[in-house]
This record gives structure tokens, sequence and C-alpha cells, in this order.
């Protein structure tokens, strides 16, 4: 396959995600603006300019229509995704490490990390009229955490729940309504760097720096799987379509020069879902990879590095006629 | 050009104008952000699958090691040469004499046969002096026979010296009496000068004697 190589990003890159439709891919990286991408031949939309400092997560709305970002400046931005403009903006104390809409869209969850004095918090944000009103109203719910920082998040079933993924590898469960802790996991035994959803919803796979990579049940945080490497996983994304798996990762670039001789492990697994065995390799990034994302139909995926390149690959007929011997 | 059928929101997004640092890109990707990357291909780690790629990954050259690794010298089989279960065969015993010999016959032709070989006639033998060789074996020599005995070096310079400048006289004398043997080489710098020291020789009456002035043949090794 000729992957697509979209040099947007300076610096590397934080996260990449597709829209719903899967026709636009977004990216951010550590550079202060965000950028869209058409998935379909790489060709760049636009960025959205306004940010100051590293933009650390980033998400779409179900229709497309805004897209957030939060990032080390101590923002949280909403912005047009037609035009770039930014509509509203909530100021933080500390950096906005994970963000997240609902599946509604009325709903957006953000978290702070725990900086200068201020406890990592949960913040749950009416998001249904954008303007410039929208950073003096007040949050829906607000959560203190007071053990670890929270590292990733995903909204829940029927948007009644949160579901966070923290710095010392527990993964939790929180009630909307209430604000109280419903369920907790701990399985993990490193931080928590990305949790993804299947399609349905029904599971979410977690990516550790403990060098593996789990898969829950969404409901009861049931463990079901676990796909172990030999590296930190940065990312790790479902197929919507075959029982497949995609884990990104490798090792911090300051790691790099002090262990192993084999030039940094930087390729994207993928494993079976069920068997939990590795089948392929796909080889490119100059620098660890940090995110990952299946196209929502399946039939292609990204993956964004450290080195700023975001590469799309479109896979190949061999890669579907793929029959996992068992 | 390519046509595809989505759904309308999908359609309705590519009309959208390009904003932020792409604000004025023209229609199409812009080659500075969008490079279309080498093949790469997905190496299957499985032992039945083919990988695509032509290179082997390093786990597959790995695997292909293990298998190696336990061969015996003998019989080629899986163990330890000590191990090796025709150890006191005849079979093997005859192998290793067959093996023995035709290295042995091969090698003993290189060896010995050859007589001495001067190093100047050893392949890559001195540059230097192939270049002088070619220097002397052109046609810028004459030779000079039906000298008389008691010409010299000097009267032999004195003769050829009105025709041009020249690199070298050679004169042929007995080792013992010092005598001239009768004929002489003398190699000019300018072929131009060669041949007029020919046409003018020639023929000359020189002592008693009359010269016999030629172009010099190339010796018949």
């Amino acid at each position: 396959m000729k992957p697509l190589m979209l040099h947007g990003h300076e610096r590397a890159i934080t996260q990449i995600k597709y829209n719903r439709e899967g026709d636009l891919l977004f990216s951010s990286a550590k550079d202060h603006s965000p950028n869209v991408w058409y998935s379909l031949n790489g060709e760049r939309l636009g960025t959205f300019n306004g940010h100051s400092g590293a933009v650390w997560t980033l998400d779409i709305d179900w229709q497309t229509r805004f897209f957030m970002s939060g990032a080390a400046d101590f923002t949280l931005r909403i912005w047009d995704c037609s035009t770039g403009t930014q509509l509203g903006n909530i100021v933080t104390r500390s950096s906005v490490r994970t963000c997240a809409f609902s599946y509604s869209g009325n709903m957006a969850v953000f978290t702070t990390d725990k900086a200068m004095g201020h406890p990592c918090e949960i913040f749950v944000v009416d998001t249904r009229n954008i303007d410039s009103s929208f950073s003096d109203n007040d949050p829906i719910m607000r959560i203190p955490i007071s053990d670890s920082k929270v590292t990733s998040i995903l909204w829940g079933a029927l948007d009644e729940t949160i579901l966070t993924g923290h710095e010392d590898g527990t993964v939790k469960i929180w009630d909307l309504q209430s604000g109280k802790e419903l369920a907790k996991a701990r399985e993990h035994t490193n931080s928590v760097n990305d949790m993804q959803m299947n399609k349905d919803q029904s599971m979410f796979i977690t990516a550790s720096k403990d060098n593996t990579a789990r898969l829950f049940d969404a409901n009861n945080l049931m463990a079901l799987k676990v796909y172990k490497t030999e590296r930190p996983v940065n990312s790790a994304a479902i197929s919507p379509i075959l029982d497949h798996v995609v884990l990104g990762g490798g090792q911090e670039a300051m790691d790099v020069t002090t262990t192993s001789t084999r030039i940094g492990k930087f390729d994207s697994r993928f494993f079976h879902l069920v068997f939990e065995e590795e089948f392929g390799r796909v080889k490119g990034h100059f620098g660890p990879i940090n995110s990952v994302a299946f196209h929502p139909d399946g039939k292609s995926y990204s993956s964004g590095g450290e080195d700023g390149y975001v590469r799309v690959h479109t896979f190949d007929q061999s890669y579907y006629e793929f029959n996992f011997d068992y | 050009m390519e046509k595809r059928i989505v759904s309308k929101t999908i359609a309705q997004r590519k009309t959208w104008p390009k904003f932020g640092d792409s604000h004025n890109d023209k229609p199409g990707p812009n080659p500075a952000t969008t490079i279309v990357a080498e093949d790469v291909y997905m190496q299957f780690i499985t032992n039945k699958e083919d990988s695509d790629k032509p290179d082997d990954s390093g786990i597959n050259k790995l695997k292909g090691m293990d298998q190696n690794v336990m061969k015996c010298r003998n019989c080629k089989g899986d163990h330890w040469t000590t191990k090796c279960p025709y150890k006191d065969s005849l079979v093997l015993a005859n192998k290793a004499a067959e093996e023995k010999k035709p290295p042995i016959g091969g090698m003993e032709k290189k060896e010995t046969g050859g007589k001495y070989v001067p190093p100047s006639l050893r392949e890559g033998a001195k540059n230097t002096d192939s270049m002088s060789h070619q220097r002397r074996d052109d046609t810028l020599a004459i030779r000079i026979s039906n000298l008389s005995e008691n010409t010299q070096e000097a009267d032999l310079e004195d003769l050829v010296k009105p025709f041009g400048p020249y690199s070298k006289l050679y004169l042929a004398k007995d080792k013992n009496t010092n005598c001239c043997k009768g004929f002489a080489y003398v190699h000019f710098k300018f072929r131009a000068d060669a041949a007029k020291a020919i046409e003018m020789l020639d023929g000359f009456g020189y002592d008693h004697l009359i010269l016999n002035v030629d172009w010099s043949k190339p010796s018949q090794n």
C-alpha cells in the first residue's frame, strides 16, 4: 500500500481522530495548531490557529459541526469545522489533558492536569449553545480527582457514564448524575495512554505504558483480552469490520539511545482481537507512534508519530484475505 | 479524475473553503503538506502466510536461524556432530575421503605446477615500466647498421645530433674488446626527426663503410 504522509505539524503528534463519517481526519500536535485533512487524498482542509500551547487532545461532534481541542495553554476551545473560526473558549486552571463530546453532542467532558496546587478535575459542560458566553457558563458537573490524574476519557453508554483511564493504570466508571465512582478496574500496572471504543460501544481497548493493551467490557469493566508487546503502547484502536486491533507505540525518544540495539521499534502492530496474537506489522514511522485510528469503514487506518507525520494507510487486498488459522 | 458517490453531508464538506494555514492553498493537495510515501507492506507474522515485502523482517530471519542451529557436520542431520548416529560407519569414512581428494588435487596444480614468475611479469605488475615500454616500443627508434669497428658513442652522437633531440643512444659493443659490433639504436623524441635521419643517413658513407639505416623492428618475443 502507498501510505499518504501528511506533514502539517512541526512537532510530535499527540492525537488523531476521524470524524464519524470518516471523510475528515483531525490531528493535533505539540505545535499549537490542530489540522484537519480530507482522509481520501490527504488534502489539507485547514488549521485551527489560536492556541498558544501544545494541543493535547481533540474531539469532533457527531455531525462534524464543532471541533474541540484542549491544550497546555490552559484553554479548551471549540471551533466551527467549516470555517475554522473559534466559537467558544474555556479558561482552566491547568493544562487540558483529555476531552470528549458526548454521543448526543449536547455535552462535553474534559479534564485538567494536576499542577500548581490545583488537583486533577473532570469538567462536564453544556455544549448546546456555543457562543461567546460559553466560557462564562458553569459546568454541569465538576469532579475533583484526588489520586492519580486522568490520562484518557470516554463517554459511556447513553451519555450516563464517563470512563476514565488514569496514570496509575486504573480504569474507572463515573456516574454523571451523582459524580460518584461506580466501578474500578486495576489491570494495568502503568499509565493508561489511550482508550478507544469499538464500533458498537460495547467494548473498549486501553493502551498502556506497561507494554500491554487490554480489552474491557464497557458496561462492567470486565477484563476480556490482553495484547502483549515489548514496548510501551501509546495508542490502540479496534477495527470496525474485522476482528483486528492495531497497537501503536515505541519507546520514548529519550530512551531509544539507552536501550536495545534495534533502531527503535516504530511500527504499528496488528493483533487478532480474539486470539491475542500478533499477525502483522507496518513500518514507516521515524519515531514512536503516539496515536492510531481506524477509518470508520475499516478499510484504512492512520497513525500519528513523534516525528510529526501522520501516515494514512489504505489496506491492500492481502489484508482482507488474511485468514488467521486456528 | 475520480468520481465517487458519497452521502450528502460528505459531499457538502468537500465544498468548504480552506482556512487557517491552508487559506491560500489551491484546490487539490498541496505538495508541501501531502506526500505519497513509499510502498510499505504489512508483514504478516505466521509461518504459512508469505510476507509481501521482499526483504525479510528481523523476526523472520531469526526464526530461520533458529532452525539451523543444530546441524551435524557429518550427515547434516538435526543433531550435534558428536552425537551423530553414524559416527562409526564406513559410509561416513568414505565420504570424508572423497571430500579430501579433489580439493588437494586442484590445489597442487596451482602451487607446484607453475614456474617462478618474476615480479614484473606477474599479474598486477608495476605500472611505470609498462609505460616506458610503450614509449620505447613505438616508432621513434631507428637502427643503424654496418658501422665500422672503431665507432664509439661520441661518433654516433655526432652523426645523429643534427636531426633533433633523442632520448636514448645505444651502441652495441663487444663486452671483452669494447669494439663496436656493427649496429646501433637511436630513440628520437620526434618521429619527424627519426624519419629525416633515416632518409639522410641511409647509404651514407661513414668511415670506409656504407651505413644501413631503417626503422627499428620490434623484438620477436
